[in-house]
């Protein structure tokens, strides 16, 4: 029981920006995905999600294969993704956006016990929250939506890191009780020191699997990674 | 070693047909179109004389032509709804009508009808330009709506007030004295005039089409950004588009007139712009063998009903269907038969084009420029506000004359946020914004590009529907000369001027953006990640082709990067923004070694 | 162009609202711009529903009112027919589920193919649309029909005006009034208390995130369809009589409709009331000056293309192209 992909590829225009990865999701543990910008990240979320199709490779979620099912099926099928660029839904208030995926007055509690700092803002559009609160927001949306998998795309973006610092505890929390997180980010330290797995990819391919401790002992092959 | 001799070989063939394959033809539509018009004419009348199908039908044929090329312009070439047609049409007969009753200028003899024709079509296009203005500065569907109240308040007027010769029951003169009569010994001579009016119109069009003015238009309905950051104003390009496609309407009208002497207002009804403009979105009448092929559909399907005795309207009915699956699939009957006809040697062209792509051959090293020492672009205390959130604040940024700045930052630092205020897109943002001494602030984005300050985008806004050279001119607007072109174009190993771009995938079309913008001769020109899509050795040969720009063609650039490699092997000088600030500044070497930098990008925040 | 459609030529101002014929004298502006303002209400519920379709689905709607006046004739139809004779108020039902039928039938089109596309693009469709249906009709029921009977006729009240004329109040106007606010009312309450109307925002707001939440896009877009197929049909049941309604004209009513809602700029359908309403006083009270009354219609249009350079004096930029 888990989400895997098997050699999964991704073509964008000029070739693949993505060939062969194969990766696992555990629930109940955080997987951290890192490498540098146009390392094609951001693709292979789209292609868990069901944004783009794969033009290789399977994706399966808990022994059920989901690489042609629509975005909306594989959202019913338990899997829930936070886009890059805090996607709240800026005309609805914090409570509205919250309300499209909690299904029960109980979901809702819950999302909203992870940030209890929103309890004050729920009649508030959501437009008018800072970027960390919608951050806040957004997360909170994709954990009522009770997931077996969470895909997190670089939720740091734009963020000051003490903002950012708060998101990761919920984002452990989240991941204790029993989902599958997936942790796509650009400040790698941090994501790594909360994960118990770890994949980097570069230039569309895995370069690095296994242990994220040993890939945050290795800070001088991380550098090289980021900085080229 | 021989087998890669003679792969090495194959590509260089390969680049030989794909340098030299694309012969210009600019001939071509116009004797697909000149063949197809003249040849079917020739047919209707033949069979206008042994049948009943009569000439006046040809006639209509010939006139719904020059409608539908008019329109092509506007809802096919431009991308816009327009619903109003005839009424342009209408415009153009009343004008008409009136100036022969009144003699306006007999003393032309012949050919004053000609004249009047023409200022029927310049009032319709000054109509056209009175609707426009306010109407295209909105964007998209603003337009149908207002087309089509035009339409309906025209014809409301045109019925009440009834055509010049309607009261007094008196019909005009047809051109070059041919006889008045609706028989077909009369109406042939129409025919002929209509042919040639049609021919003209035809030629006309396919001439705008390749102008700069065209691919305006074709722009336009790509992208208006790019349009816009490429010095063409958005509204004088959907405004040009509309008013060529009056003008045809008005010449139509004139047609009309020729064939039924006084004008009739149920020939111009609201309803009947309506099945235009289908009946344009079915056929693809911006192709004038498609223009003429939906004539044909719109005068012989009413006939074959009339033979038939089924009701009239099965054939509007069939429009409809039509129109409904053309609309949908974004796809039209010209379009999907030259898809037909091409496609073998598409393949071909295509293969070809993505070899040029890895001629990345080795120009001259230089070193890192070093500038004039002049500031050029200077931004003082620039900021941007997204509701709560700030894309932007107190950014200082002074980009010297003849270098090349490198703008880096984590992804979401407000990179493009900069680009975008810099160029004018976003009117609200704070603090000043000069170039060269000249204040851009409250400068439209097409004045701006115009002032010499241009940029590219990220995603692709260069459209499939040109080729390269056409979209270098368009680009460059008269700055550079087609031997300027070409030898940019080779120098940045793009694919040659007569290539369409269709053939080309996007990663070599955002390679032509950045080479066409240094063929514009501005002073600044911004690229915005330039290089996405190119592999790590195109990089490579990239970088040392922008090395050279600002001494070879004299444009200093701003490089938005996130391949550090390529910024450390152009730029003299660095920023780094991170949340919408500036983080860092100054020479490469202090500023990739400041451990802030490095915090940044790695989030190395417990190291604080 | 071919020589034989478009509608039969007779007095202009008599092809659309034949009420305002009789041409008066300028005492009668009153009781004119009272009188046009059936017609604006009229004008008004189609400009609500065209802003409503373009905020929740994207797509402004030029078949809407062929859609209404289709169904319509189908009730009419079996209503005339001697041998079923169908009771009004079932002919009613029969026209509003046909019509929202075929409404919902467009939007599914629509959906389906160009779940993404710029709105201008999905617009296009409906221009199609409008097309096919107006043709099929013509087809169907035949060149010679009646004009459609409507549940309410007579006058709720009068009252005279100084200067001694008599101000009408038709039944058609409250009822029409009565409809715009209620609609008004409704999407008001629909959209901010319902989750249904919660799910239409997020759509409107952002649709390719609604999908990855799991809300259905496509099943609400369509929704949205029937909902303004059934309305604007129940709305023509209550135009008067006196609304000529041969199948071209009656479906370009459509044109009065959308410039209501551009006084809202299709985005606020309070403002699609107030235009509906102005435009429909405004065409009265023109046709009570003999000097201005042919070219009424222009007066209005003038008015929507000063008042559109007026909204749009700033050049806007799209966020994505």
């Amino acid at each position: 029981m888990s989400l895997v992909l098997n050699d999964v590829t991704v073509s964008r225009g000029v070739g693949p920006v993505i060939s062969n990865v194969s990766l696992e999701v555990k629930p109940g543990q955080i997987t951290t995905l890192v490498g540098p910008n146009g390392a094609g990240k951001t693709s292979l979320i789209e292609a868990i999600a069901g944004v783009i199709t794969p033009s290789g490779g399977t994706i399966v979620m808990d022994d059920v294969d989901i690489t042609k099912l629509s975005k909306r099926k594989r959202s019913r099928a338990g899997l829930s993704i936070v886009e890059q660029g805090r996607m709240i839904f800026p005309s609805l208030t914090v409570k509205e956006n919250l309300q499209l995926t909690a299904r029960t007055k109980a979901d809702m509690d819950e999302a909203l016990a992870l940030f209890p700092e929103l309890e004050k803002r729920l009649n508030n559009q959501s437009i008018l929250l800072s970027g960390g609160e919608q951050q806040m927001v957004v997360l909170a949306r994709a954990f009522a939506a009770k997931p077996k998998y969470l895909l997190l795309d670089e939720m740091s973006l734009g963020l000051a890191p003490v903002v950012f610092m708060r998101l990761l505890p919920v984002i452990e929390g989240i991941a204790k009780s029993g989902v599958g997180v997936l942790l796509v980010e650009q400040f790698a330290h941090l994501a790594l020191k909360i994960a118990q797995d770890s994949v980097v990819v570069t230039s569309g391919r895995v370069s690095y699997q296994g242990d994220p401790k040993a890939l945050l002992k290795d800070a001088e092959l991380l550098r090289q990674k980021y900085m080229g | 070693m021989s087998l890669a001799k003679q792969s090495a070989n194959e590509g260089s063939a390969k680049q030989v047909f794909a340098k030299q394959g694309f012969v210009h033809r600019p001939w071509a539509p116009l004797v697909l179109g000149a063949g197809i018009i003249v040849g079917g004419t020739i047919i209707g009348l033949i069979l206008g004389s042994v049948t009943d199908f009569g000439f006046t039908r040809m006639s209509l044929i010939l006139i719904t032509t020059v409608l539908l090329l008019g329109l092509g312009v506007v809802t096919g070439t431009a991308g816009m709804i327009a619903l109003c047609q005839l009424s342009f049409a209408a415009a153009g007969a009343y004008i008409v009508e009136w100036m022969s009753l009144h003699h306006v200028a007999s003393f032309l003899g012949g050919f004053a009808f000609v004249f009047y024709m023409i200022c029927g079509a310049a009032f319709a296009m000054i109509m056209g330009i009175i609707v426009g203005l306010p109407a295209l500065r909105l964007r998209g569907v603003n337009l149908a709506v207002v087309t089509l109240s035009l339409s309906f308040v025209f014809d409301v007027t045109i019925v009440t007030l009834g055509f010049p010769g309607t009261k007094t029951n008196e019909f005009i003169d047809r051109p070059f004295g041919i006889g008045g009569s609706p028989e077909d010994k009369d109406t042939v001579w129409v025919a002929l005039f209509a042919l040639i009016v049609t021919a003209i119109i035809a030629i006309a069009v396919v001439y705008l089409q390749r102008s700069r003015w065209g691919s305006a238009w074709k722009m336009v309905a790509f992208s208006e950004r790019g349009t816009a950051s490429s010095g063409t104003n958005v509204r004088f390009a959907k405004l040009t588009a509309f008013a060529v496609s009056a003008g045809a309407g008005g010449i139509a009208g004139g047609l009309f007139e020729a064939l039924y002497r006084q004008g009739n207002p149920t020939l111009f009804g609201p309803y009947s712009s309506l099945v235009l403009y289908v009946l344009s979105a079915i056929v693809g009448s911006y192709l004038v063998d498609m223009a003429f092929f939906g004539g044909v559909l719109s005068v012989v399907i009413p006939f074959i009903l009339t033979r038939l005795s089924w009701p009239m309207f099965i054939g509007d009915m069939l429009f409809g269907v039509l129109g409904i699956q053309a609309l949908t699939t974004g796809s039209n009957l010209g379009e999907d038969i030259r898809r037909g006809i091409r496609r073998r040697s598409r393949e071909a062209k295509l293969a070809a084009v993505s070899e040029v792509l890895h001629d990345t051959g080795a120009v001259a090293s230089v070193p890192i420029p070093k500038g004039t020492g002049r500031p050029l672009l200077v931004v003082k205390d620039l900021g941007v506000q997204f509701g709560a959130v700030k894309a932007n604040s107190n950014v200082d940024i002074v980009v010297t004359e003849g270098t090349i700045l490198g703008l880096i930052g984590p992804n979401g630092a407000g990179k493009s946020t900069f680009i975008d205020a810099v160029s004018g897109f976003l009117p609200h943002h704070t603090g000043v914004v000069e170039l060269d001494g000249v204040a851009l602030d409250n400068k439209t984005p097409s004045n701006i590009a115009r002032l010499g300050l241009r940029r590219t985008y990220q995603q692709d806004r260069v459209p499939s529907t040109v080729t390269v050279g056409a979209y270098a001119k368009f680009v460059t607007r008269g700055k550079a000369t087609r031997a300027e072109i070409d030898e940019v174009l080779d120098f940045f190993g793009c694919p040659t001027y007569y290539t369409p771009l269709s053939l080309v995938d996007v990663g070599t079309r955002r390679l032509i953006e950045v080479a066409t913008g240094v063929a514009a001769k501005p002073k600044l020109l911004m690229l915005d990640e330039p290089a996405a899509g190119l592999d790590h050795e195109q990089h490579i040969a990239f970088g040392e082709r922008l090395r050279q720009v600002p001494t070879k063609y004299g444009v200093t650039l701003l490089l938005i990067e996130h391949d550090l490699d390529l910024v450390r092997s152009v730029c003299s000088e660095i920023t780094v923004l991170n949340f919408g600030e500036v983080l860092a500044s100054g020479a490469q070497d202090a500023v990739l070694n400041n451990p802030e930098v490095l915090k940044a990008y790695m989030g190395e925040t417990e190291m604080l | 162009m071919r020589e034989d459609f478009g509608p039969p030529a007779h007095d202009s101002l008599s092809r659309y609202f034949p009420y305002t014929l009789q041409e008066r004298t300028e005492k009668m502006i009153i009781v004119n711009g009272f009188a046009g303002l059936t017609q604006g209400a009229f004008f008004a519920i189609i400009g609500i529903l065209l802003t409503l379709m373009s905020q929740l689905t994207r797509v402004v709607n030029f078949s809407q009112l062929a859609v209404g006046m289709f169904g319509g004739f189908v009730g009419m139809t079996l209503m005339m027919n001697p041998d079923i004779q169908l009771n009004i108020w079932l002919a009613l039902v029969v026209s509003i589920v046909i019509s929202a039928a075929l409404s919902g039938i467009i939007g599914w089109i629509i959906a389906t193919w160009l779940p993404s596309a710029p709105i201008s693009n999905r617009s296009a469709v409906t221009v199609a649309a409008l097309l096919l249906i107006v043709s099929t009709a013509s087809v169907l029921f035949g060149a010679n029909h009646s004009n459609f009977t409507p549940i309410v006729s007579g006058n709720v009240t009068q009252f005279t005006i100084p200067g001694g004329q008599i101000v009408f109040v038709s039944q058609s106007l409250v009822a029409l009034l009565a409809l715009a606010f209620v609609i008004l009312i409704a999407s008001s309450i629909l959209l901010k208390r319902t989750m249904f109307g919660v799910r239409l925002r997020a759509i409107s707001d952002r649709q390719s995130a609604a999908e990855l939440i799991g809300v259905n896009v496509k099943v609400l877009n369509v929704g949205v369809w029937v909902i303004s197929g059934a309305l604007i049909s129940l709305a023509i049941g209550f135009v008067p009589a006196t609304i000529s309604n041969d199948y071209i004209s009656f479906s370009l009513l459509i044109i009065g409709g959308s410039a209501a809602a551009l006084v809202g700029a299709f985005k606020n359908p309070w403002l699609a009331l107030v235009g509906g309403l102005l435009i429909g006083a405004l065409q009265g009270v023109c046709s009570a000056i003999p000097q201005i009354a042919p070219y009424r219609d222009w007066v209005v249009f003038i008015l929507i293309l000063v008042f559109l350079l007026w909204n749009q004096r700033k050049e806007v930029w799209d966020v994505a192209r």
